[in-house]
């Protein structure tokens, strides 16, 4: 595997993770995660219902060979509802891999960093791979990795908005002063999106609604991969300088006007 | 026995143990995870775990998300 994304002493050969809501239906979810080509996807938690068995995402995604599935512990109003929460993940995914979310707030969805951070701690006393959705707060982030958190999950603008990087300023200051992988989650809403991110420095992107409300879910997926694997490679190639001023980049000699 | 599962009231006719409860609800056991009265209890012990009257059960799959 080249340049792999390492979580927790686990390697991921793909940058790009994906969301598995919002999909009109559960094969539509499974082309586009097929065609993203990624290695770990989120699922959620909700009660058995006899009437929606249908519902149930086990079977299609355990299907998916070299798919990890990370629960998520959204619906969590609290650090005590999301460290249950995870802890039923576990019992379901058999992966030690949370993302962590803590959003009490249905009008913006932002994480509730005091739970979250309350959360992390017993989850990684736990064992968990802690991966912890949050505001772009590098100060926050740093707190985090200092308790055992596997990555930070800043988010690029509101859940479901496709806002883009609307934190990019914020998420660069995380990238520089933070040494778990950085994964945006949340707001990003074309491959471009992705690119920018990559290109930053972050170690990945996790993206749901973009692909799953995209009118072809499976091509925008392979348009993620494109993004992520152009903004990792520019990243690595590393990125020229900027200027404040114009230079040059043709000889300006004046043979034109030497006659003159 | 009187349970509640997932928020309702459920009149529960077989043997008692969290397997059973499962059975009598169709639940693929594989694909569920479970919480009683808010104690996540591993997959592993629901054959010998022994609901008691008015226990609240939570039964739970996956699901899309993000």
């Amino acid at each position: 595997m080249d340049d792999p994304l390492v979580i927790g002493g686990h390697a991921f050969g793909s940058r790009l993770f994906l969301g598995t809501g919002k999909f009109a239906s559960t094969r539509t979810m499974v082309e586009a995660v097929k065609a993203s080509r990624t290695e770990l996807v989120t699922v959620a938690l909700r009660r058995f219902n006899r009437e929606q068995a249908e519902d149930d995402l086990f079977g299609p995604l355990s299907e998916l060979k070299n798919v990890r599935l990370m629960p998520n512990t959204s619906g969590a109003m609290n650090a005590r509802e999301a460290i249950r929460a995870a802890m039923l993940g576990r019992e379901l995914s058999k992966s030690p891999f949370v993302k962590l979310e803590i959003h009490p707030n249905p009008h913006h969805l932002l994480p509730d960093p005091i739970e979250t951070y309350e959360a992390a701690i017993e989850l990684a006393r736990q064992g968990f791979l802690v991966l912890p959705y949050i505001p772009a707060d590098p100060v926050l982030a740093k707190r985090l990795e200092d308790v055992g958190c596997s990555a930070v999950m800043p988010l690029g603008a509101a859940i479901g908005t496709g806002k883009g990087l609307a934190t990019a300023e914020m998420i660069k200051i995380i990238v520089r002063d933070t040494n778990v992988p950085v994964i945006v989650d949340a707001g990003l809403r074309s491959p471009s999106d992705a690119a920018c991110a990559l290109e930053m420095g972050c170690s990945a992107v996790l993206v749901n609604s973009a692909i799953a409300a995209a009118e072809q879910p499976a091509a925008m997926a392979a348009a993620f991969k494109t993004g992520v694997e152009a903004g990792r490679a520019a990243r690595l190639a590393g990125l020229m300088p900027t200027s404040e001023i114009a230079q040059a980049s043709s000889p300006l000699t004046s043979f034109l006007s030497a006659n003159d | 026995m009187q349970l509640t599962v997932n928020g309702e009231a459920h009149e529960h006719a077989g043997s008692g143990t969290l397997d059973a409860l499962l059975d009598e609800l169709g639940a693929n056991k594989a694909h569920a995870a479970a919480m009683v009265n808010g104690d996540v209890v591993p997959s592993t012990e629901w054959a010998a775990i022994n609901l008691r009257e008015g226990d609240v059960v939570e039964l739970l799959v996956f699901v899309g998300g993000g």
